[in-house]
Formats: structure tokens, sequence, C-alpha cells
């Protein structure tokens, strides 16, 4: 569904050198790595906030730089790392944001845009605080209320940079819950950055490492998450094994020994 | 169960959730009403009370039935003097504050003005400049004010650009010190500009008598920018949240930005030419009717059109009444009222 080849970027520095993978459809990827490793520019490159120096994304076969940004915001729902306004926002007038893309440059929003926020508020249980602000809300209930954005515009793919960052162990369970569902019932994909080791083994259907601007591995959570490789890629002491529950590697940290 | 169901209907219709038409008429209205009450009021006092009936026959001859027996002292009080000013703050005022609505929601900033950023004093320095030395050219302090308004704006973008985009605290930091920087400029023009430096000072702290002359240029100039603003509404609400969240969701930024620039900044700089830097307008009016309606620009700029003319209206119809027959100037009388709302409003907002 979504293809992307060799895509290059940096500031002064490259930040991705030659970056090449696909997402299936119904699909979960979870993208892991240190911080610095070029994952957020990654995603902004795949929703054409950042431009890359070379390369392509593809959507459906459809080269992404090739269409109308419209287009492209209508296929692709982008959660970014932190919403803050500080204009007084309600929840409603945000998530309608979403249909943008769908609606008309000038005039008021039609009933389906209407419907269709409604409908994204419904799937991430945001409906009851419509009418509230979005900078008088709690961590968790923001974040659903950004993936209520990022759903307003019946997307193909999520795009979802960090969505559990800031939340309790409950709230991140439910959140990329919400987004396994989302992936299984309807036809979308998501692509998903987060530093959670555990939940990621316990959500993505593959898993991608990132090192440094480049891909270090690739597949089944429980091919790519192997002891050794994390220990090198985070230069942390950590130990890998199963999740007695799920069968799903488990990571557990062990606090160095320092003299 | 039924209680439940009407309990949540009424607590439906009394919160707003969005901008309805229906809400957007409802303000706008009430601030064209609140508009005109003030208009009559205005045209009514001053040295002279003329009363509504003569006016209405002074303004609307043909509808009314002539202007015979009205003295031709009162005809010219108000076609003359009190019309144009009326209309030159109705202008202006809209001017400064869809100039501030919409750098508010370029620089997703509540703080944002056109007198803040520097572009006031930008365009200010422009008129002056070519008020001294090309006072042959009849348009040219407009033109210079609003060339020289762009010229600050791009200044103020250039600084305030970081290593990864201009940041909206650095661009209101940026402002600042070309505020600042300008400011000394202006005054040293208004200084060494020697026998007219009296009239350049006055016209300088806001003087809507001024120039009548310029009144259809100003007046078209700041509709054409308003209107270029307002087209651009619902992309300003996206860009009000972030401009890498706009740009996924499918705003056209750059396009959107350069238009908004362009037309925020030509309405500050026309209405600079004729009123001079007329402080705090753009500030308080866009968050007054933000305060009444929401944050939705599609009722923020037309409503800080209508809110700004009123204001600037009323403000000046106390600066020429409240020590008559001398006149306060009209700035003073917006700082008196502005300054502690911002104060008020920093301290909301952080």
């Amino acid at each position: 569904m979504l293809e992307v080849r060799e895509i290059r970027f940096g500031y002064a520095e490259p930040v991705l050198r030659g970056v090449s993978f696909d997402v299936s459809n119904k699909e979960m990827l979870v993208v892991l790595g240190p911080n610095g490793s070029g994952k957020s520019t990654l995603l902004k490159i795949i929703v054409r906030v950042l431009q890359p120096e070379s390369g392509r994304v593809m959507l459906d076969g459809r080269d992404l730089s090739e269409m109308p940004r419209r287009q492209t915001a209508r296929l692709i729902g982008y959660v970014a790392q932190d919403a803050t306004t500080r204009f007084p926002l309600t929840v409603m007038e945000y998530v309608l944001q979403g249909r943008f893309a769908q609606g008309r440059l000038i005039g008021f929003e039609s009933e389906e845009d209407l419907r269709e926020a409604t409908r994204a508020m419904e799937m991430t249980e945001t409906s009851e605080f419509s009418s509230r602000f979005v900078g008088e809300l709690s961590g968790g209930e923001r974040q659903r209320v950004m993936l209520a954005r990022a759903l307003a515009s019946r997307p193909r793919l999520l795009v979802l940079d960090e969505p559990v960052a800031n939340l309790d162990i409950s709230h991140q369970v439910k959140m990329l819950d919400l987004v396994k569902q989302l992936t299984q019932a309807a036809d979308i994909s998501a692509i998903v950055v987060t530093h959670e080791l555990n939940l990621a083994a316990e959500f993505a259907s593959r898993i991608m490492l990132m090192k440094s601007g480049e891909l270090l591995a690739l597949g089944q959570p429980r091919e790519v998450l192997t002891e050794n490789r994390l220990r090198a890629l985070y230069g942390t002491e950590l130990l890998v094994d199963e999740n007695p529950v799920s069968g799903a590697p488990r990571i557990t940290i062990c606090k160095s020994r320092e003299p | 169960m039924t209680a439940t169901t009407t309990n949540r209907i009424q607590k439906r219709m009394l919160v707003r959730e969005r901008l309805t038409l229906r809400r957007l008429t409802v303000t706008l209205v009430a601030l064209l009403v609140i508009l005109l009450l003030f208009a009559i009021i205005a045209l009514t006092v001053g040295s002279e009370r003329i009363g509504l009936d003569v006016i209405l026959k002074i303004i609307a001859p043909r509808l009314t039935g002539g202007t015979e027996n009205i003295p031709a002292e009162q005809v010219s009080i108000i076609a003359d003097i009190r019309l144009p000013r009326v209309l030159m703050a109705v202008v202006v005022g809209a001017a400064l504050s869809v100039a501030g609505a919409a750098f508010q929601a370029l620089l997703r900033n509540p703080l944002a003005d056109p007198g803040i950023l520097g572009i006031s004093a930008g365009s200010a320095l422009g008129a002056i400049a070519a008020t001294i030395f090309t006072e042959s050219i009849p348009v040219s302090r407009p033109l210079a004010a609003f060339i020289s308004a762009v010229i600050t704006m791009a200044i103020v973008y250039a600084i305030g650009q970081g290593r990864r985009g201009a940041s909206t605290d650095r661009l209101i930091l940026a402002g600042v010190i070309v505020n600042a920087f300008l400011s000394s400029g202006v005054i040293y023009l208004v200084t060494a500009s020697g026998s007219r430096q009296r009239s350049v000072f006055s016209w300088l702290i806001g003087d809507l008598g001024g120039e009548p002359g310029l009144l259809p240029i100003v007046a078209a100039l700041i509709a054409f920018g308003i209107f270029i603003i307002f087209i651009n509404a619902r992309s300003l609400n996206l860009l009000m949240t972030g401009e890498q969240e706009a740009l996924a969701l499918g705003v056209e930024v750059k396009r959107v930005q350069i238009s908004v620039y362009v037309a925020a900044s030509l309405i500050t700089g026309a209405a600079v030419a004729v009123g001079g830097a007329i402080g705090f307008v753009g500030l308080i009016i866009p968050h007054a009717v933000r305060l009444a309606g929401g944050s939705d620009n599609r009722l923020v700029i037309p409503g800080s059109a209508l809110g700004g003319a009123a204001f600037l209206l009323f403000a000046d119809t106390l600066a020429r009444t409240v020590i008559a027959p001398r006149e306060l100037h009209i700035g003073v009388i917006t700082a008196l009222i502005g300054a502690p709302a911002f104060v008020y409003l920093l301290r909301r907002t952080s």
C-alpha cells in the first residue's frame, strides 16, 4: 500500500540516508530507534510536511509528490508530537479541521463533514467533550482528540508521532489498542513512532528499527527485538525474554552497575 | 431518559461547539448595530449639536427632501468634517484590527499586533520620510507607508527565522526590537523635520481629521486587503494550530502566509498613512471578538472589522469631546484602554 523508496534528507548533517520500506494493507508498523535517529523526520516526509532531497513515497501506486496537497491530506491522517494552541478552540472545531481537504476553501462545513467528525469522535470516545476547549483537556483526552482529527477524513493511512508519550499505562494501552482495532476493522494502515519497546512488541504487526538515519532492522517483533541488537542500538544493559501472557518479546531494563 | 435527552439538547444549544451561519450572522448584525449607534453619536456631538433628522437630510438629500432649510454651516460641519472623519475612523479601525487578527493567526500568538511587531512603526517611518522628502507627489504617503510595512514585515521575519524555521516567540521578540529601532528613526525624522514638526507629530500619534482627500483610495485598499484575508479564513484556522499540521491537513501554507502577510501589511500601511500609528486596536478587538464568539477566523475577521471600526469611532469621539474645544490624540485613548488590556491578555495566555 505504502512504498517508501530511498528517502534522503538532511539539514547540515544527513538525517535520513536512504530509507526504503513498504507498509501493507491493515498493517500497524511501529518505528523504534534512539533519539535523533530520524523517525519523526521520516514521518514528516511521508505526510509531506518536509520535502526529501531524493527518494519517493508512493501510496496505492501513486507518487505523493505529484498530487495536490489536499489529496494527500485526504489519504493520510497525521498526528504530530504535541498540539498546543494558545487560542480557545473547541474540540469540535479542532476535529472539523480534519475535514479541511474535503470541504470548500470558503464557507461552512457540510452535513457530511459534521457526520464524519462526529463519527471520528465516537470512535475515539471524545464526543462528550466536543464543546470543551482543546487547551483545557488532559494529556490522554488531547491525544484522542488529535487522533479524531486525523480520522475525520477517513484516511487510508494513519501516521502517528509518539501518540503515547505523556500518557499513563492505561491510556497508552487504550490508544494503541484503538489504532490496532482501526487497522483491523477498516482498510487503514498505520505507522506509529514510539519509544515504548514493550508496547511496540505487544501491538505491532511489524517493527522497524532505525539508527542514525538508516534502517537497522525490519520484521516481526520477535525477529527484530533481540537482546544483542537492542543492547548495541541503545547502549543500555537490557534483557529480552518472553511475555508470559502474550508470548511477545519482553524487554527488561537492567540498571548498569557502574563502579 | 427523556429528561436527560432534553437536558443534553439544551446543553448543546447553550454551549457553543462550533461556528454556525446563525451565530456568525447574529454576531455580525449585533456589531453592525453598535457601529451604527456610535456613528450616529459621532455625527451628533461636537462643537455644535446637530440632530439626527438634520444629519439624515444632509447625508441623503435626495431621499429626505433636500437641505434647503438647513444652515449652510451645519451642512458643512456634517458633510466636510464629521462624516469624512467618521468614515476614516471606520476604515482605519477595521484595518488595524483585521491586521491584528491576521498577524495573530499567522504567528499563532494572540499577543501579535501591527504595533507590537513594528509594522506600524515601519509604515510611519516610510510615511514621514515621504511627507518630508516627496511632498509634491499626491499618493506618495500611503504608497510609502505600504511599501515600508511590507519591508518591515520581511525584516521581522528574517530576524525571527531560527535554524528550524521562524518560531512564534522569536518573531514577536524580533518585532519588539524592530519596533524599538524604527521608533527611534521616526523620532529622529520628526525632530529633524523642522517647521513641520508639529503637524508630523500630531499625525504620528493619531489624527483622523487630517486628510479626508485620501479617504477613497485608502478605503478601497483596506476593503481589498480585508477581502483577501477573509477568503483565507479557513486556512488561517488550521495555521493557528501549527504550520506543520496545517501542511499535513492540506493547506497550501506558503501561499496563504504570503498573501495574508502582504494583505495585512497593505491594510496596516494604508491605515497608518492616514491615521498615524494608533496602537493596541489590533490587539484588543480580535481578542474581544474571540471571547464573544469563538476563535473561528470566519467570524474573527469580519467581526474584528466591524468591532475595530466601532471601537476607533468611539475612541475618536471621546478624543474630540472630553477636553473640547481642544482635542486629545486618539492614540492616547487607545493606549489608555489598550495597555491594561494587553497586561490582562498576557496574564491569561501565559
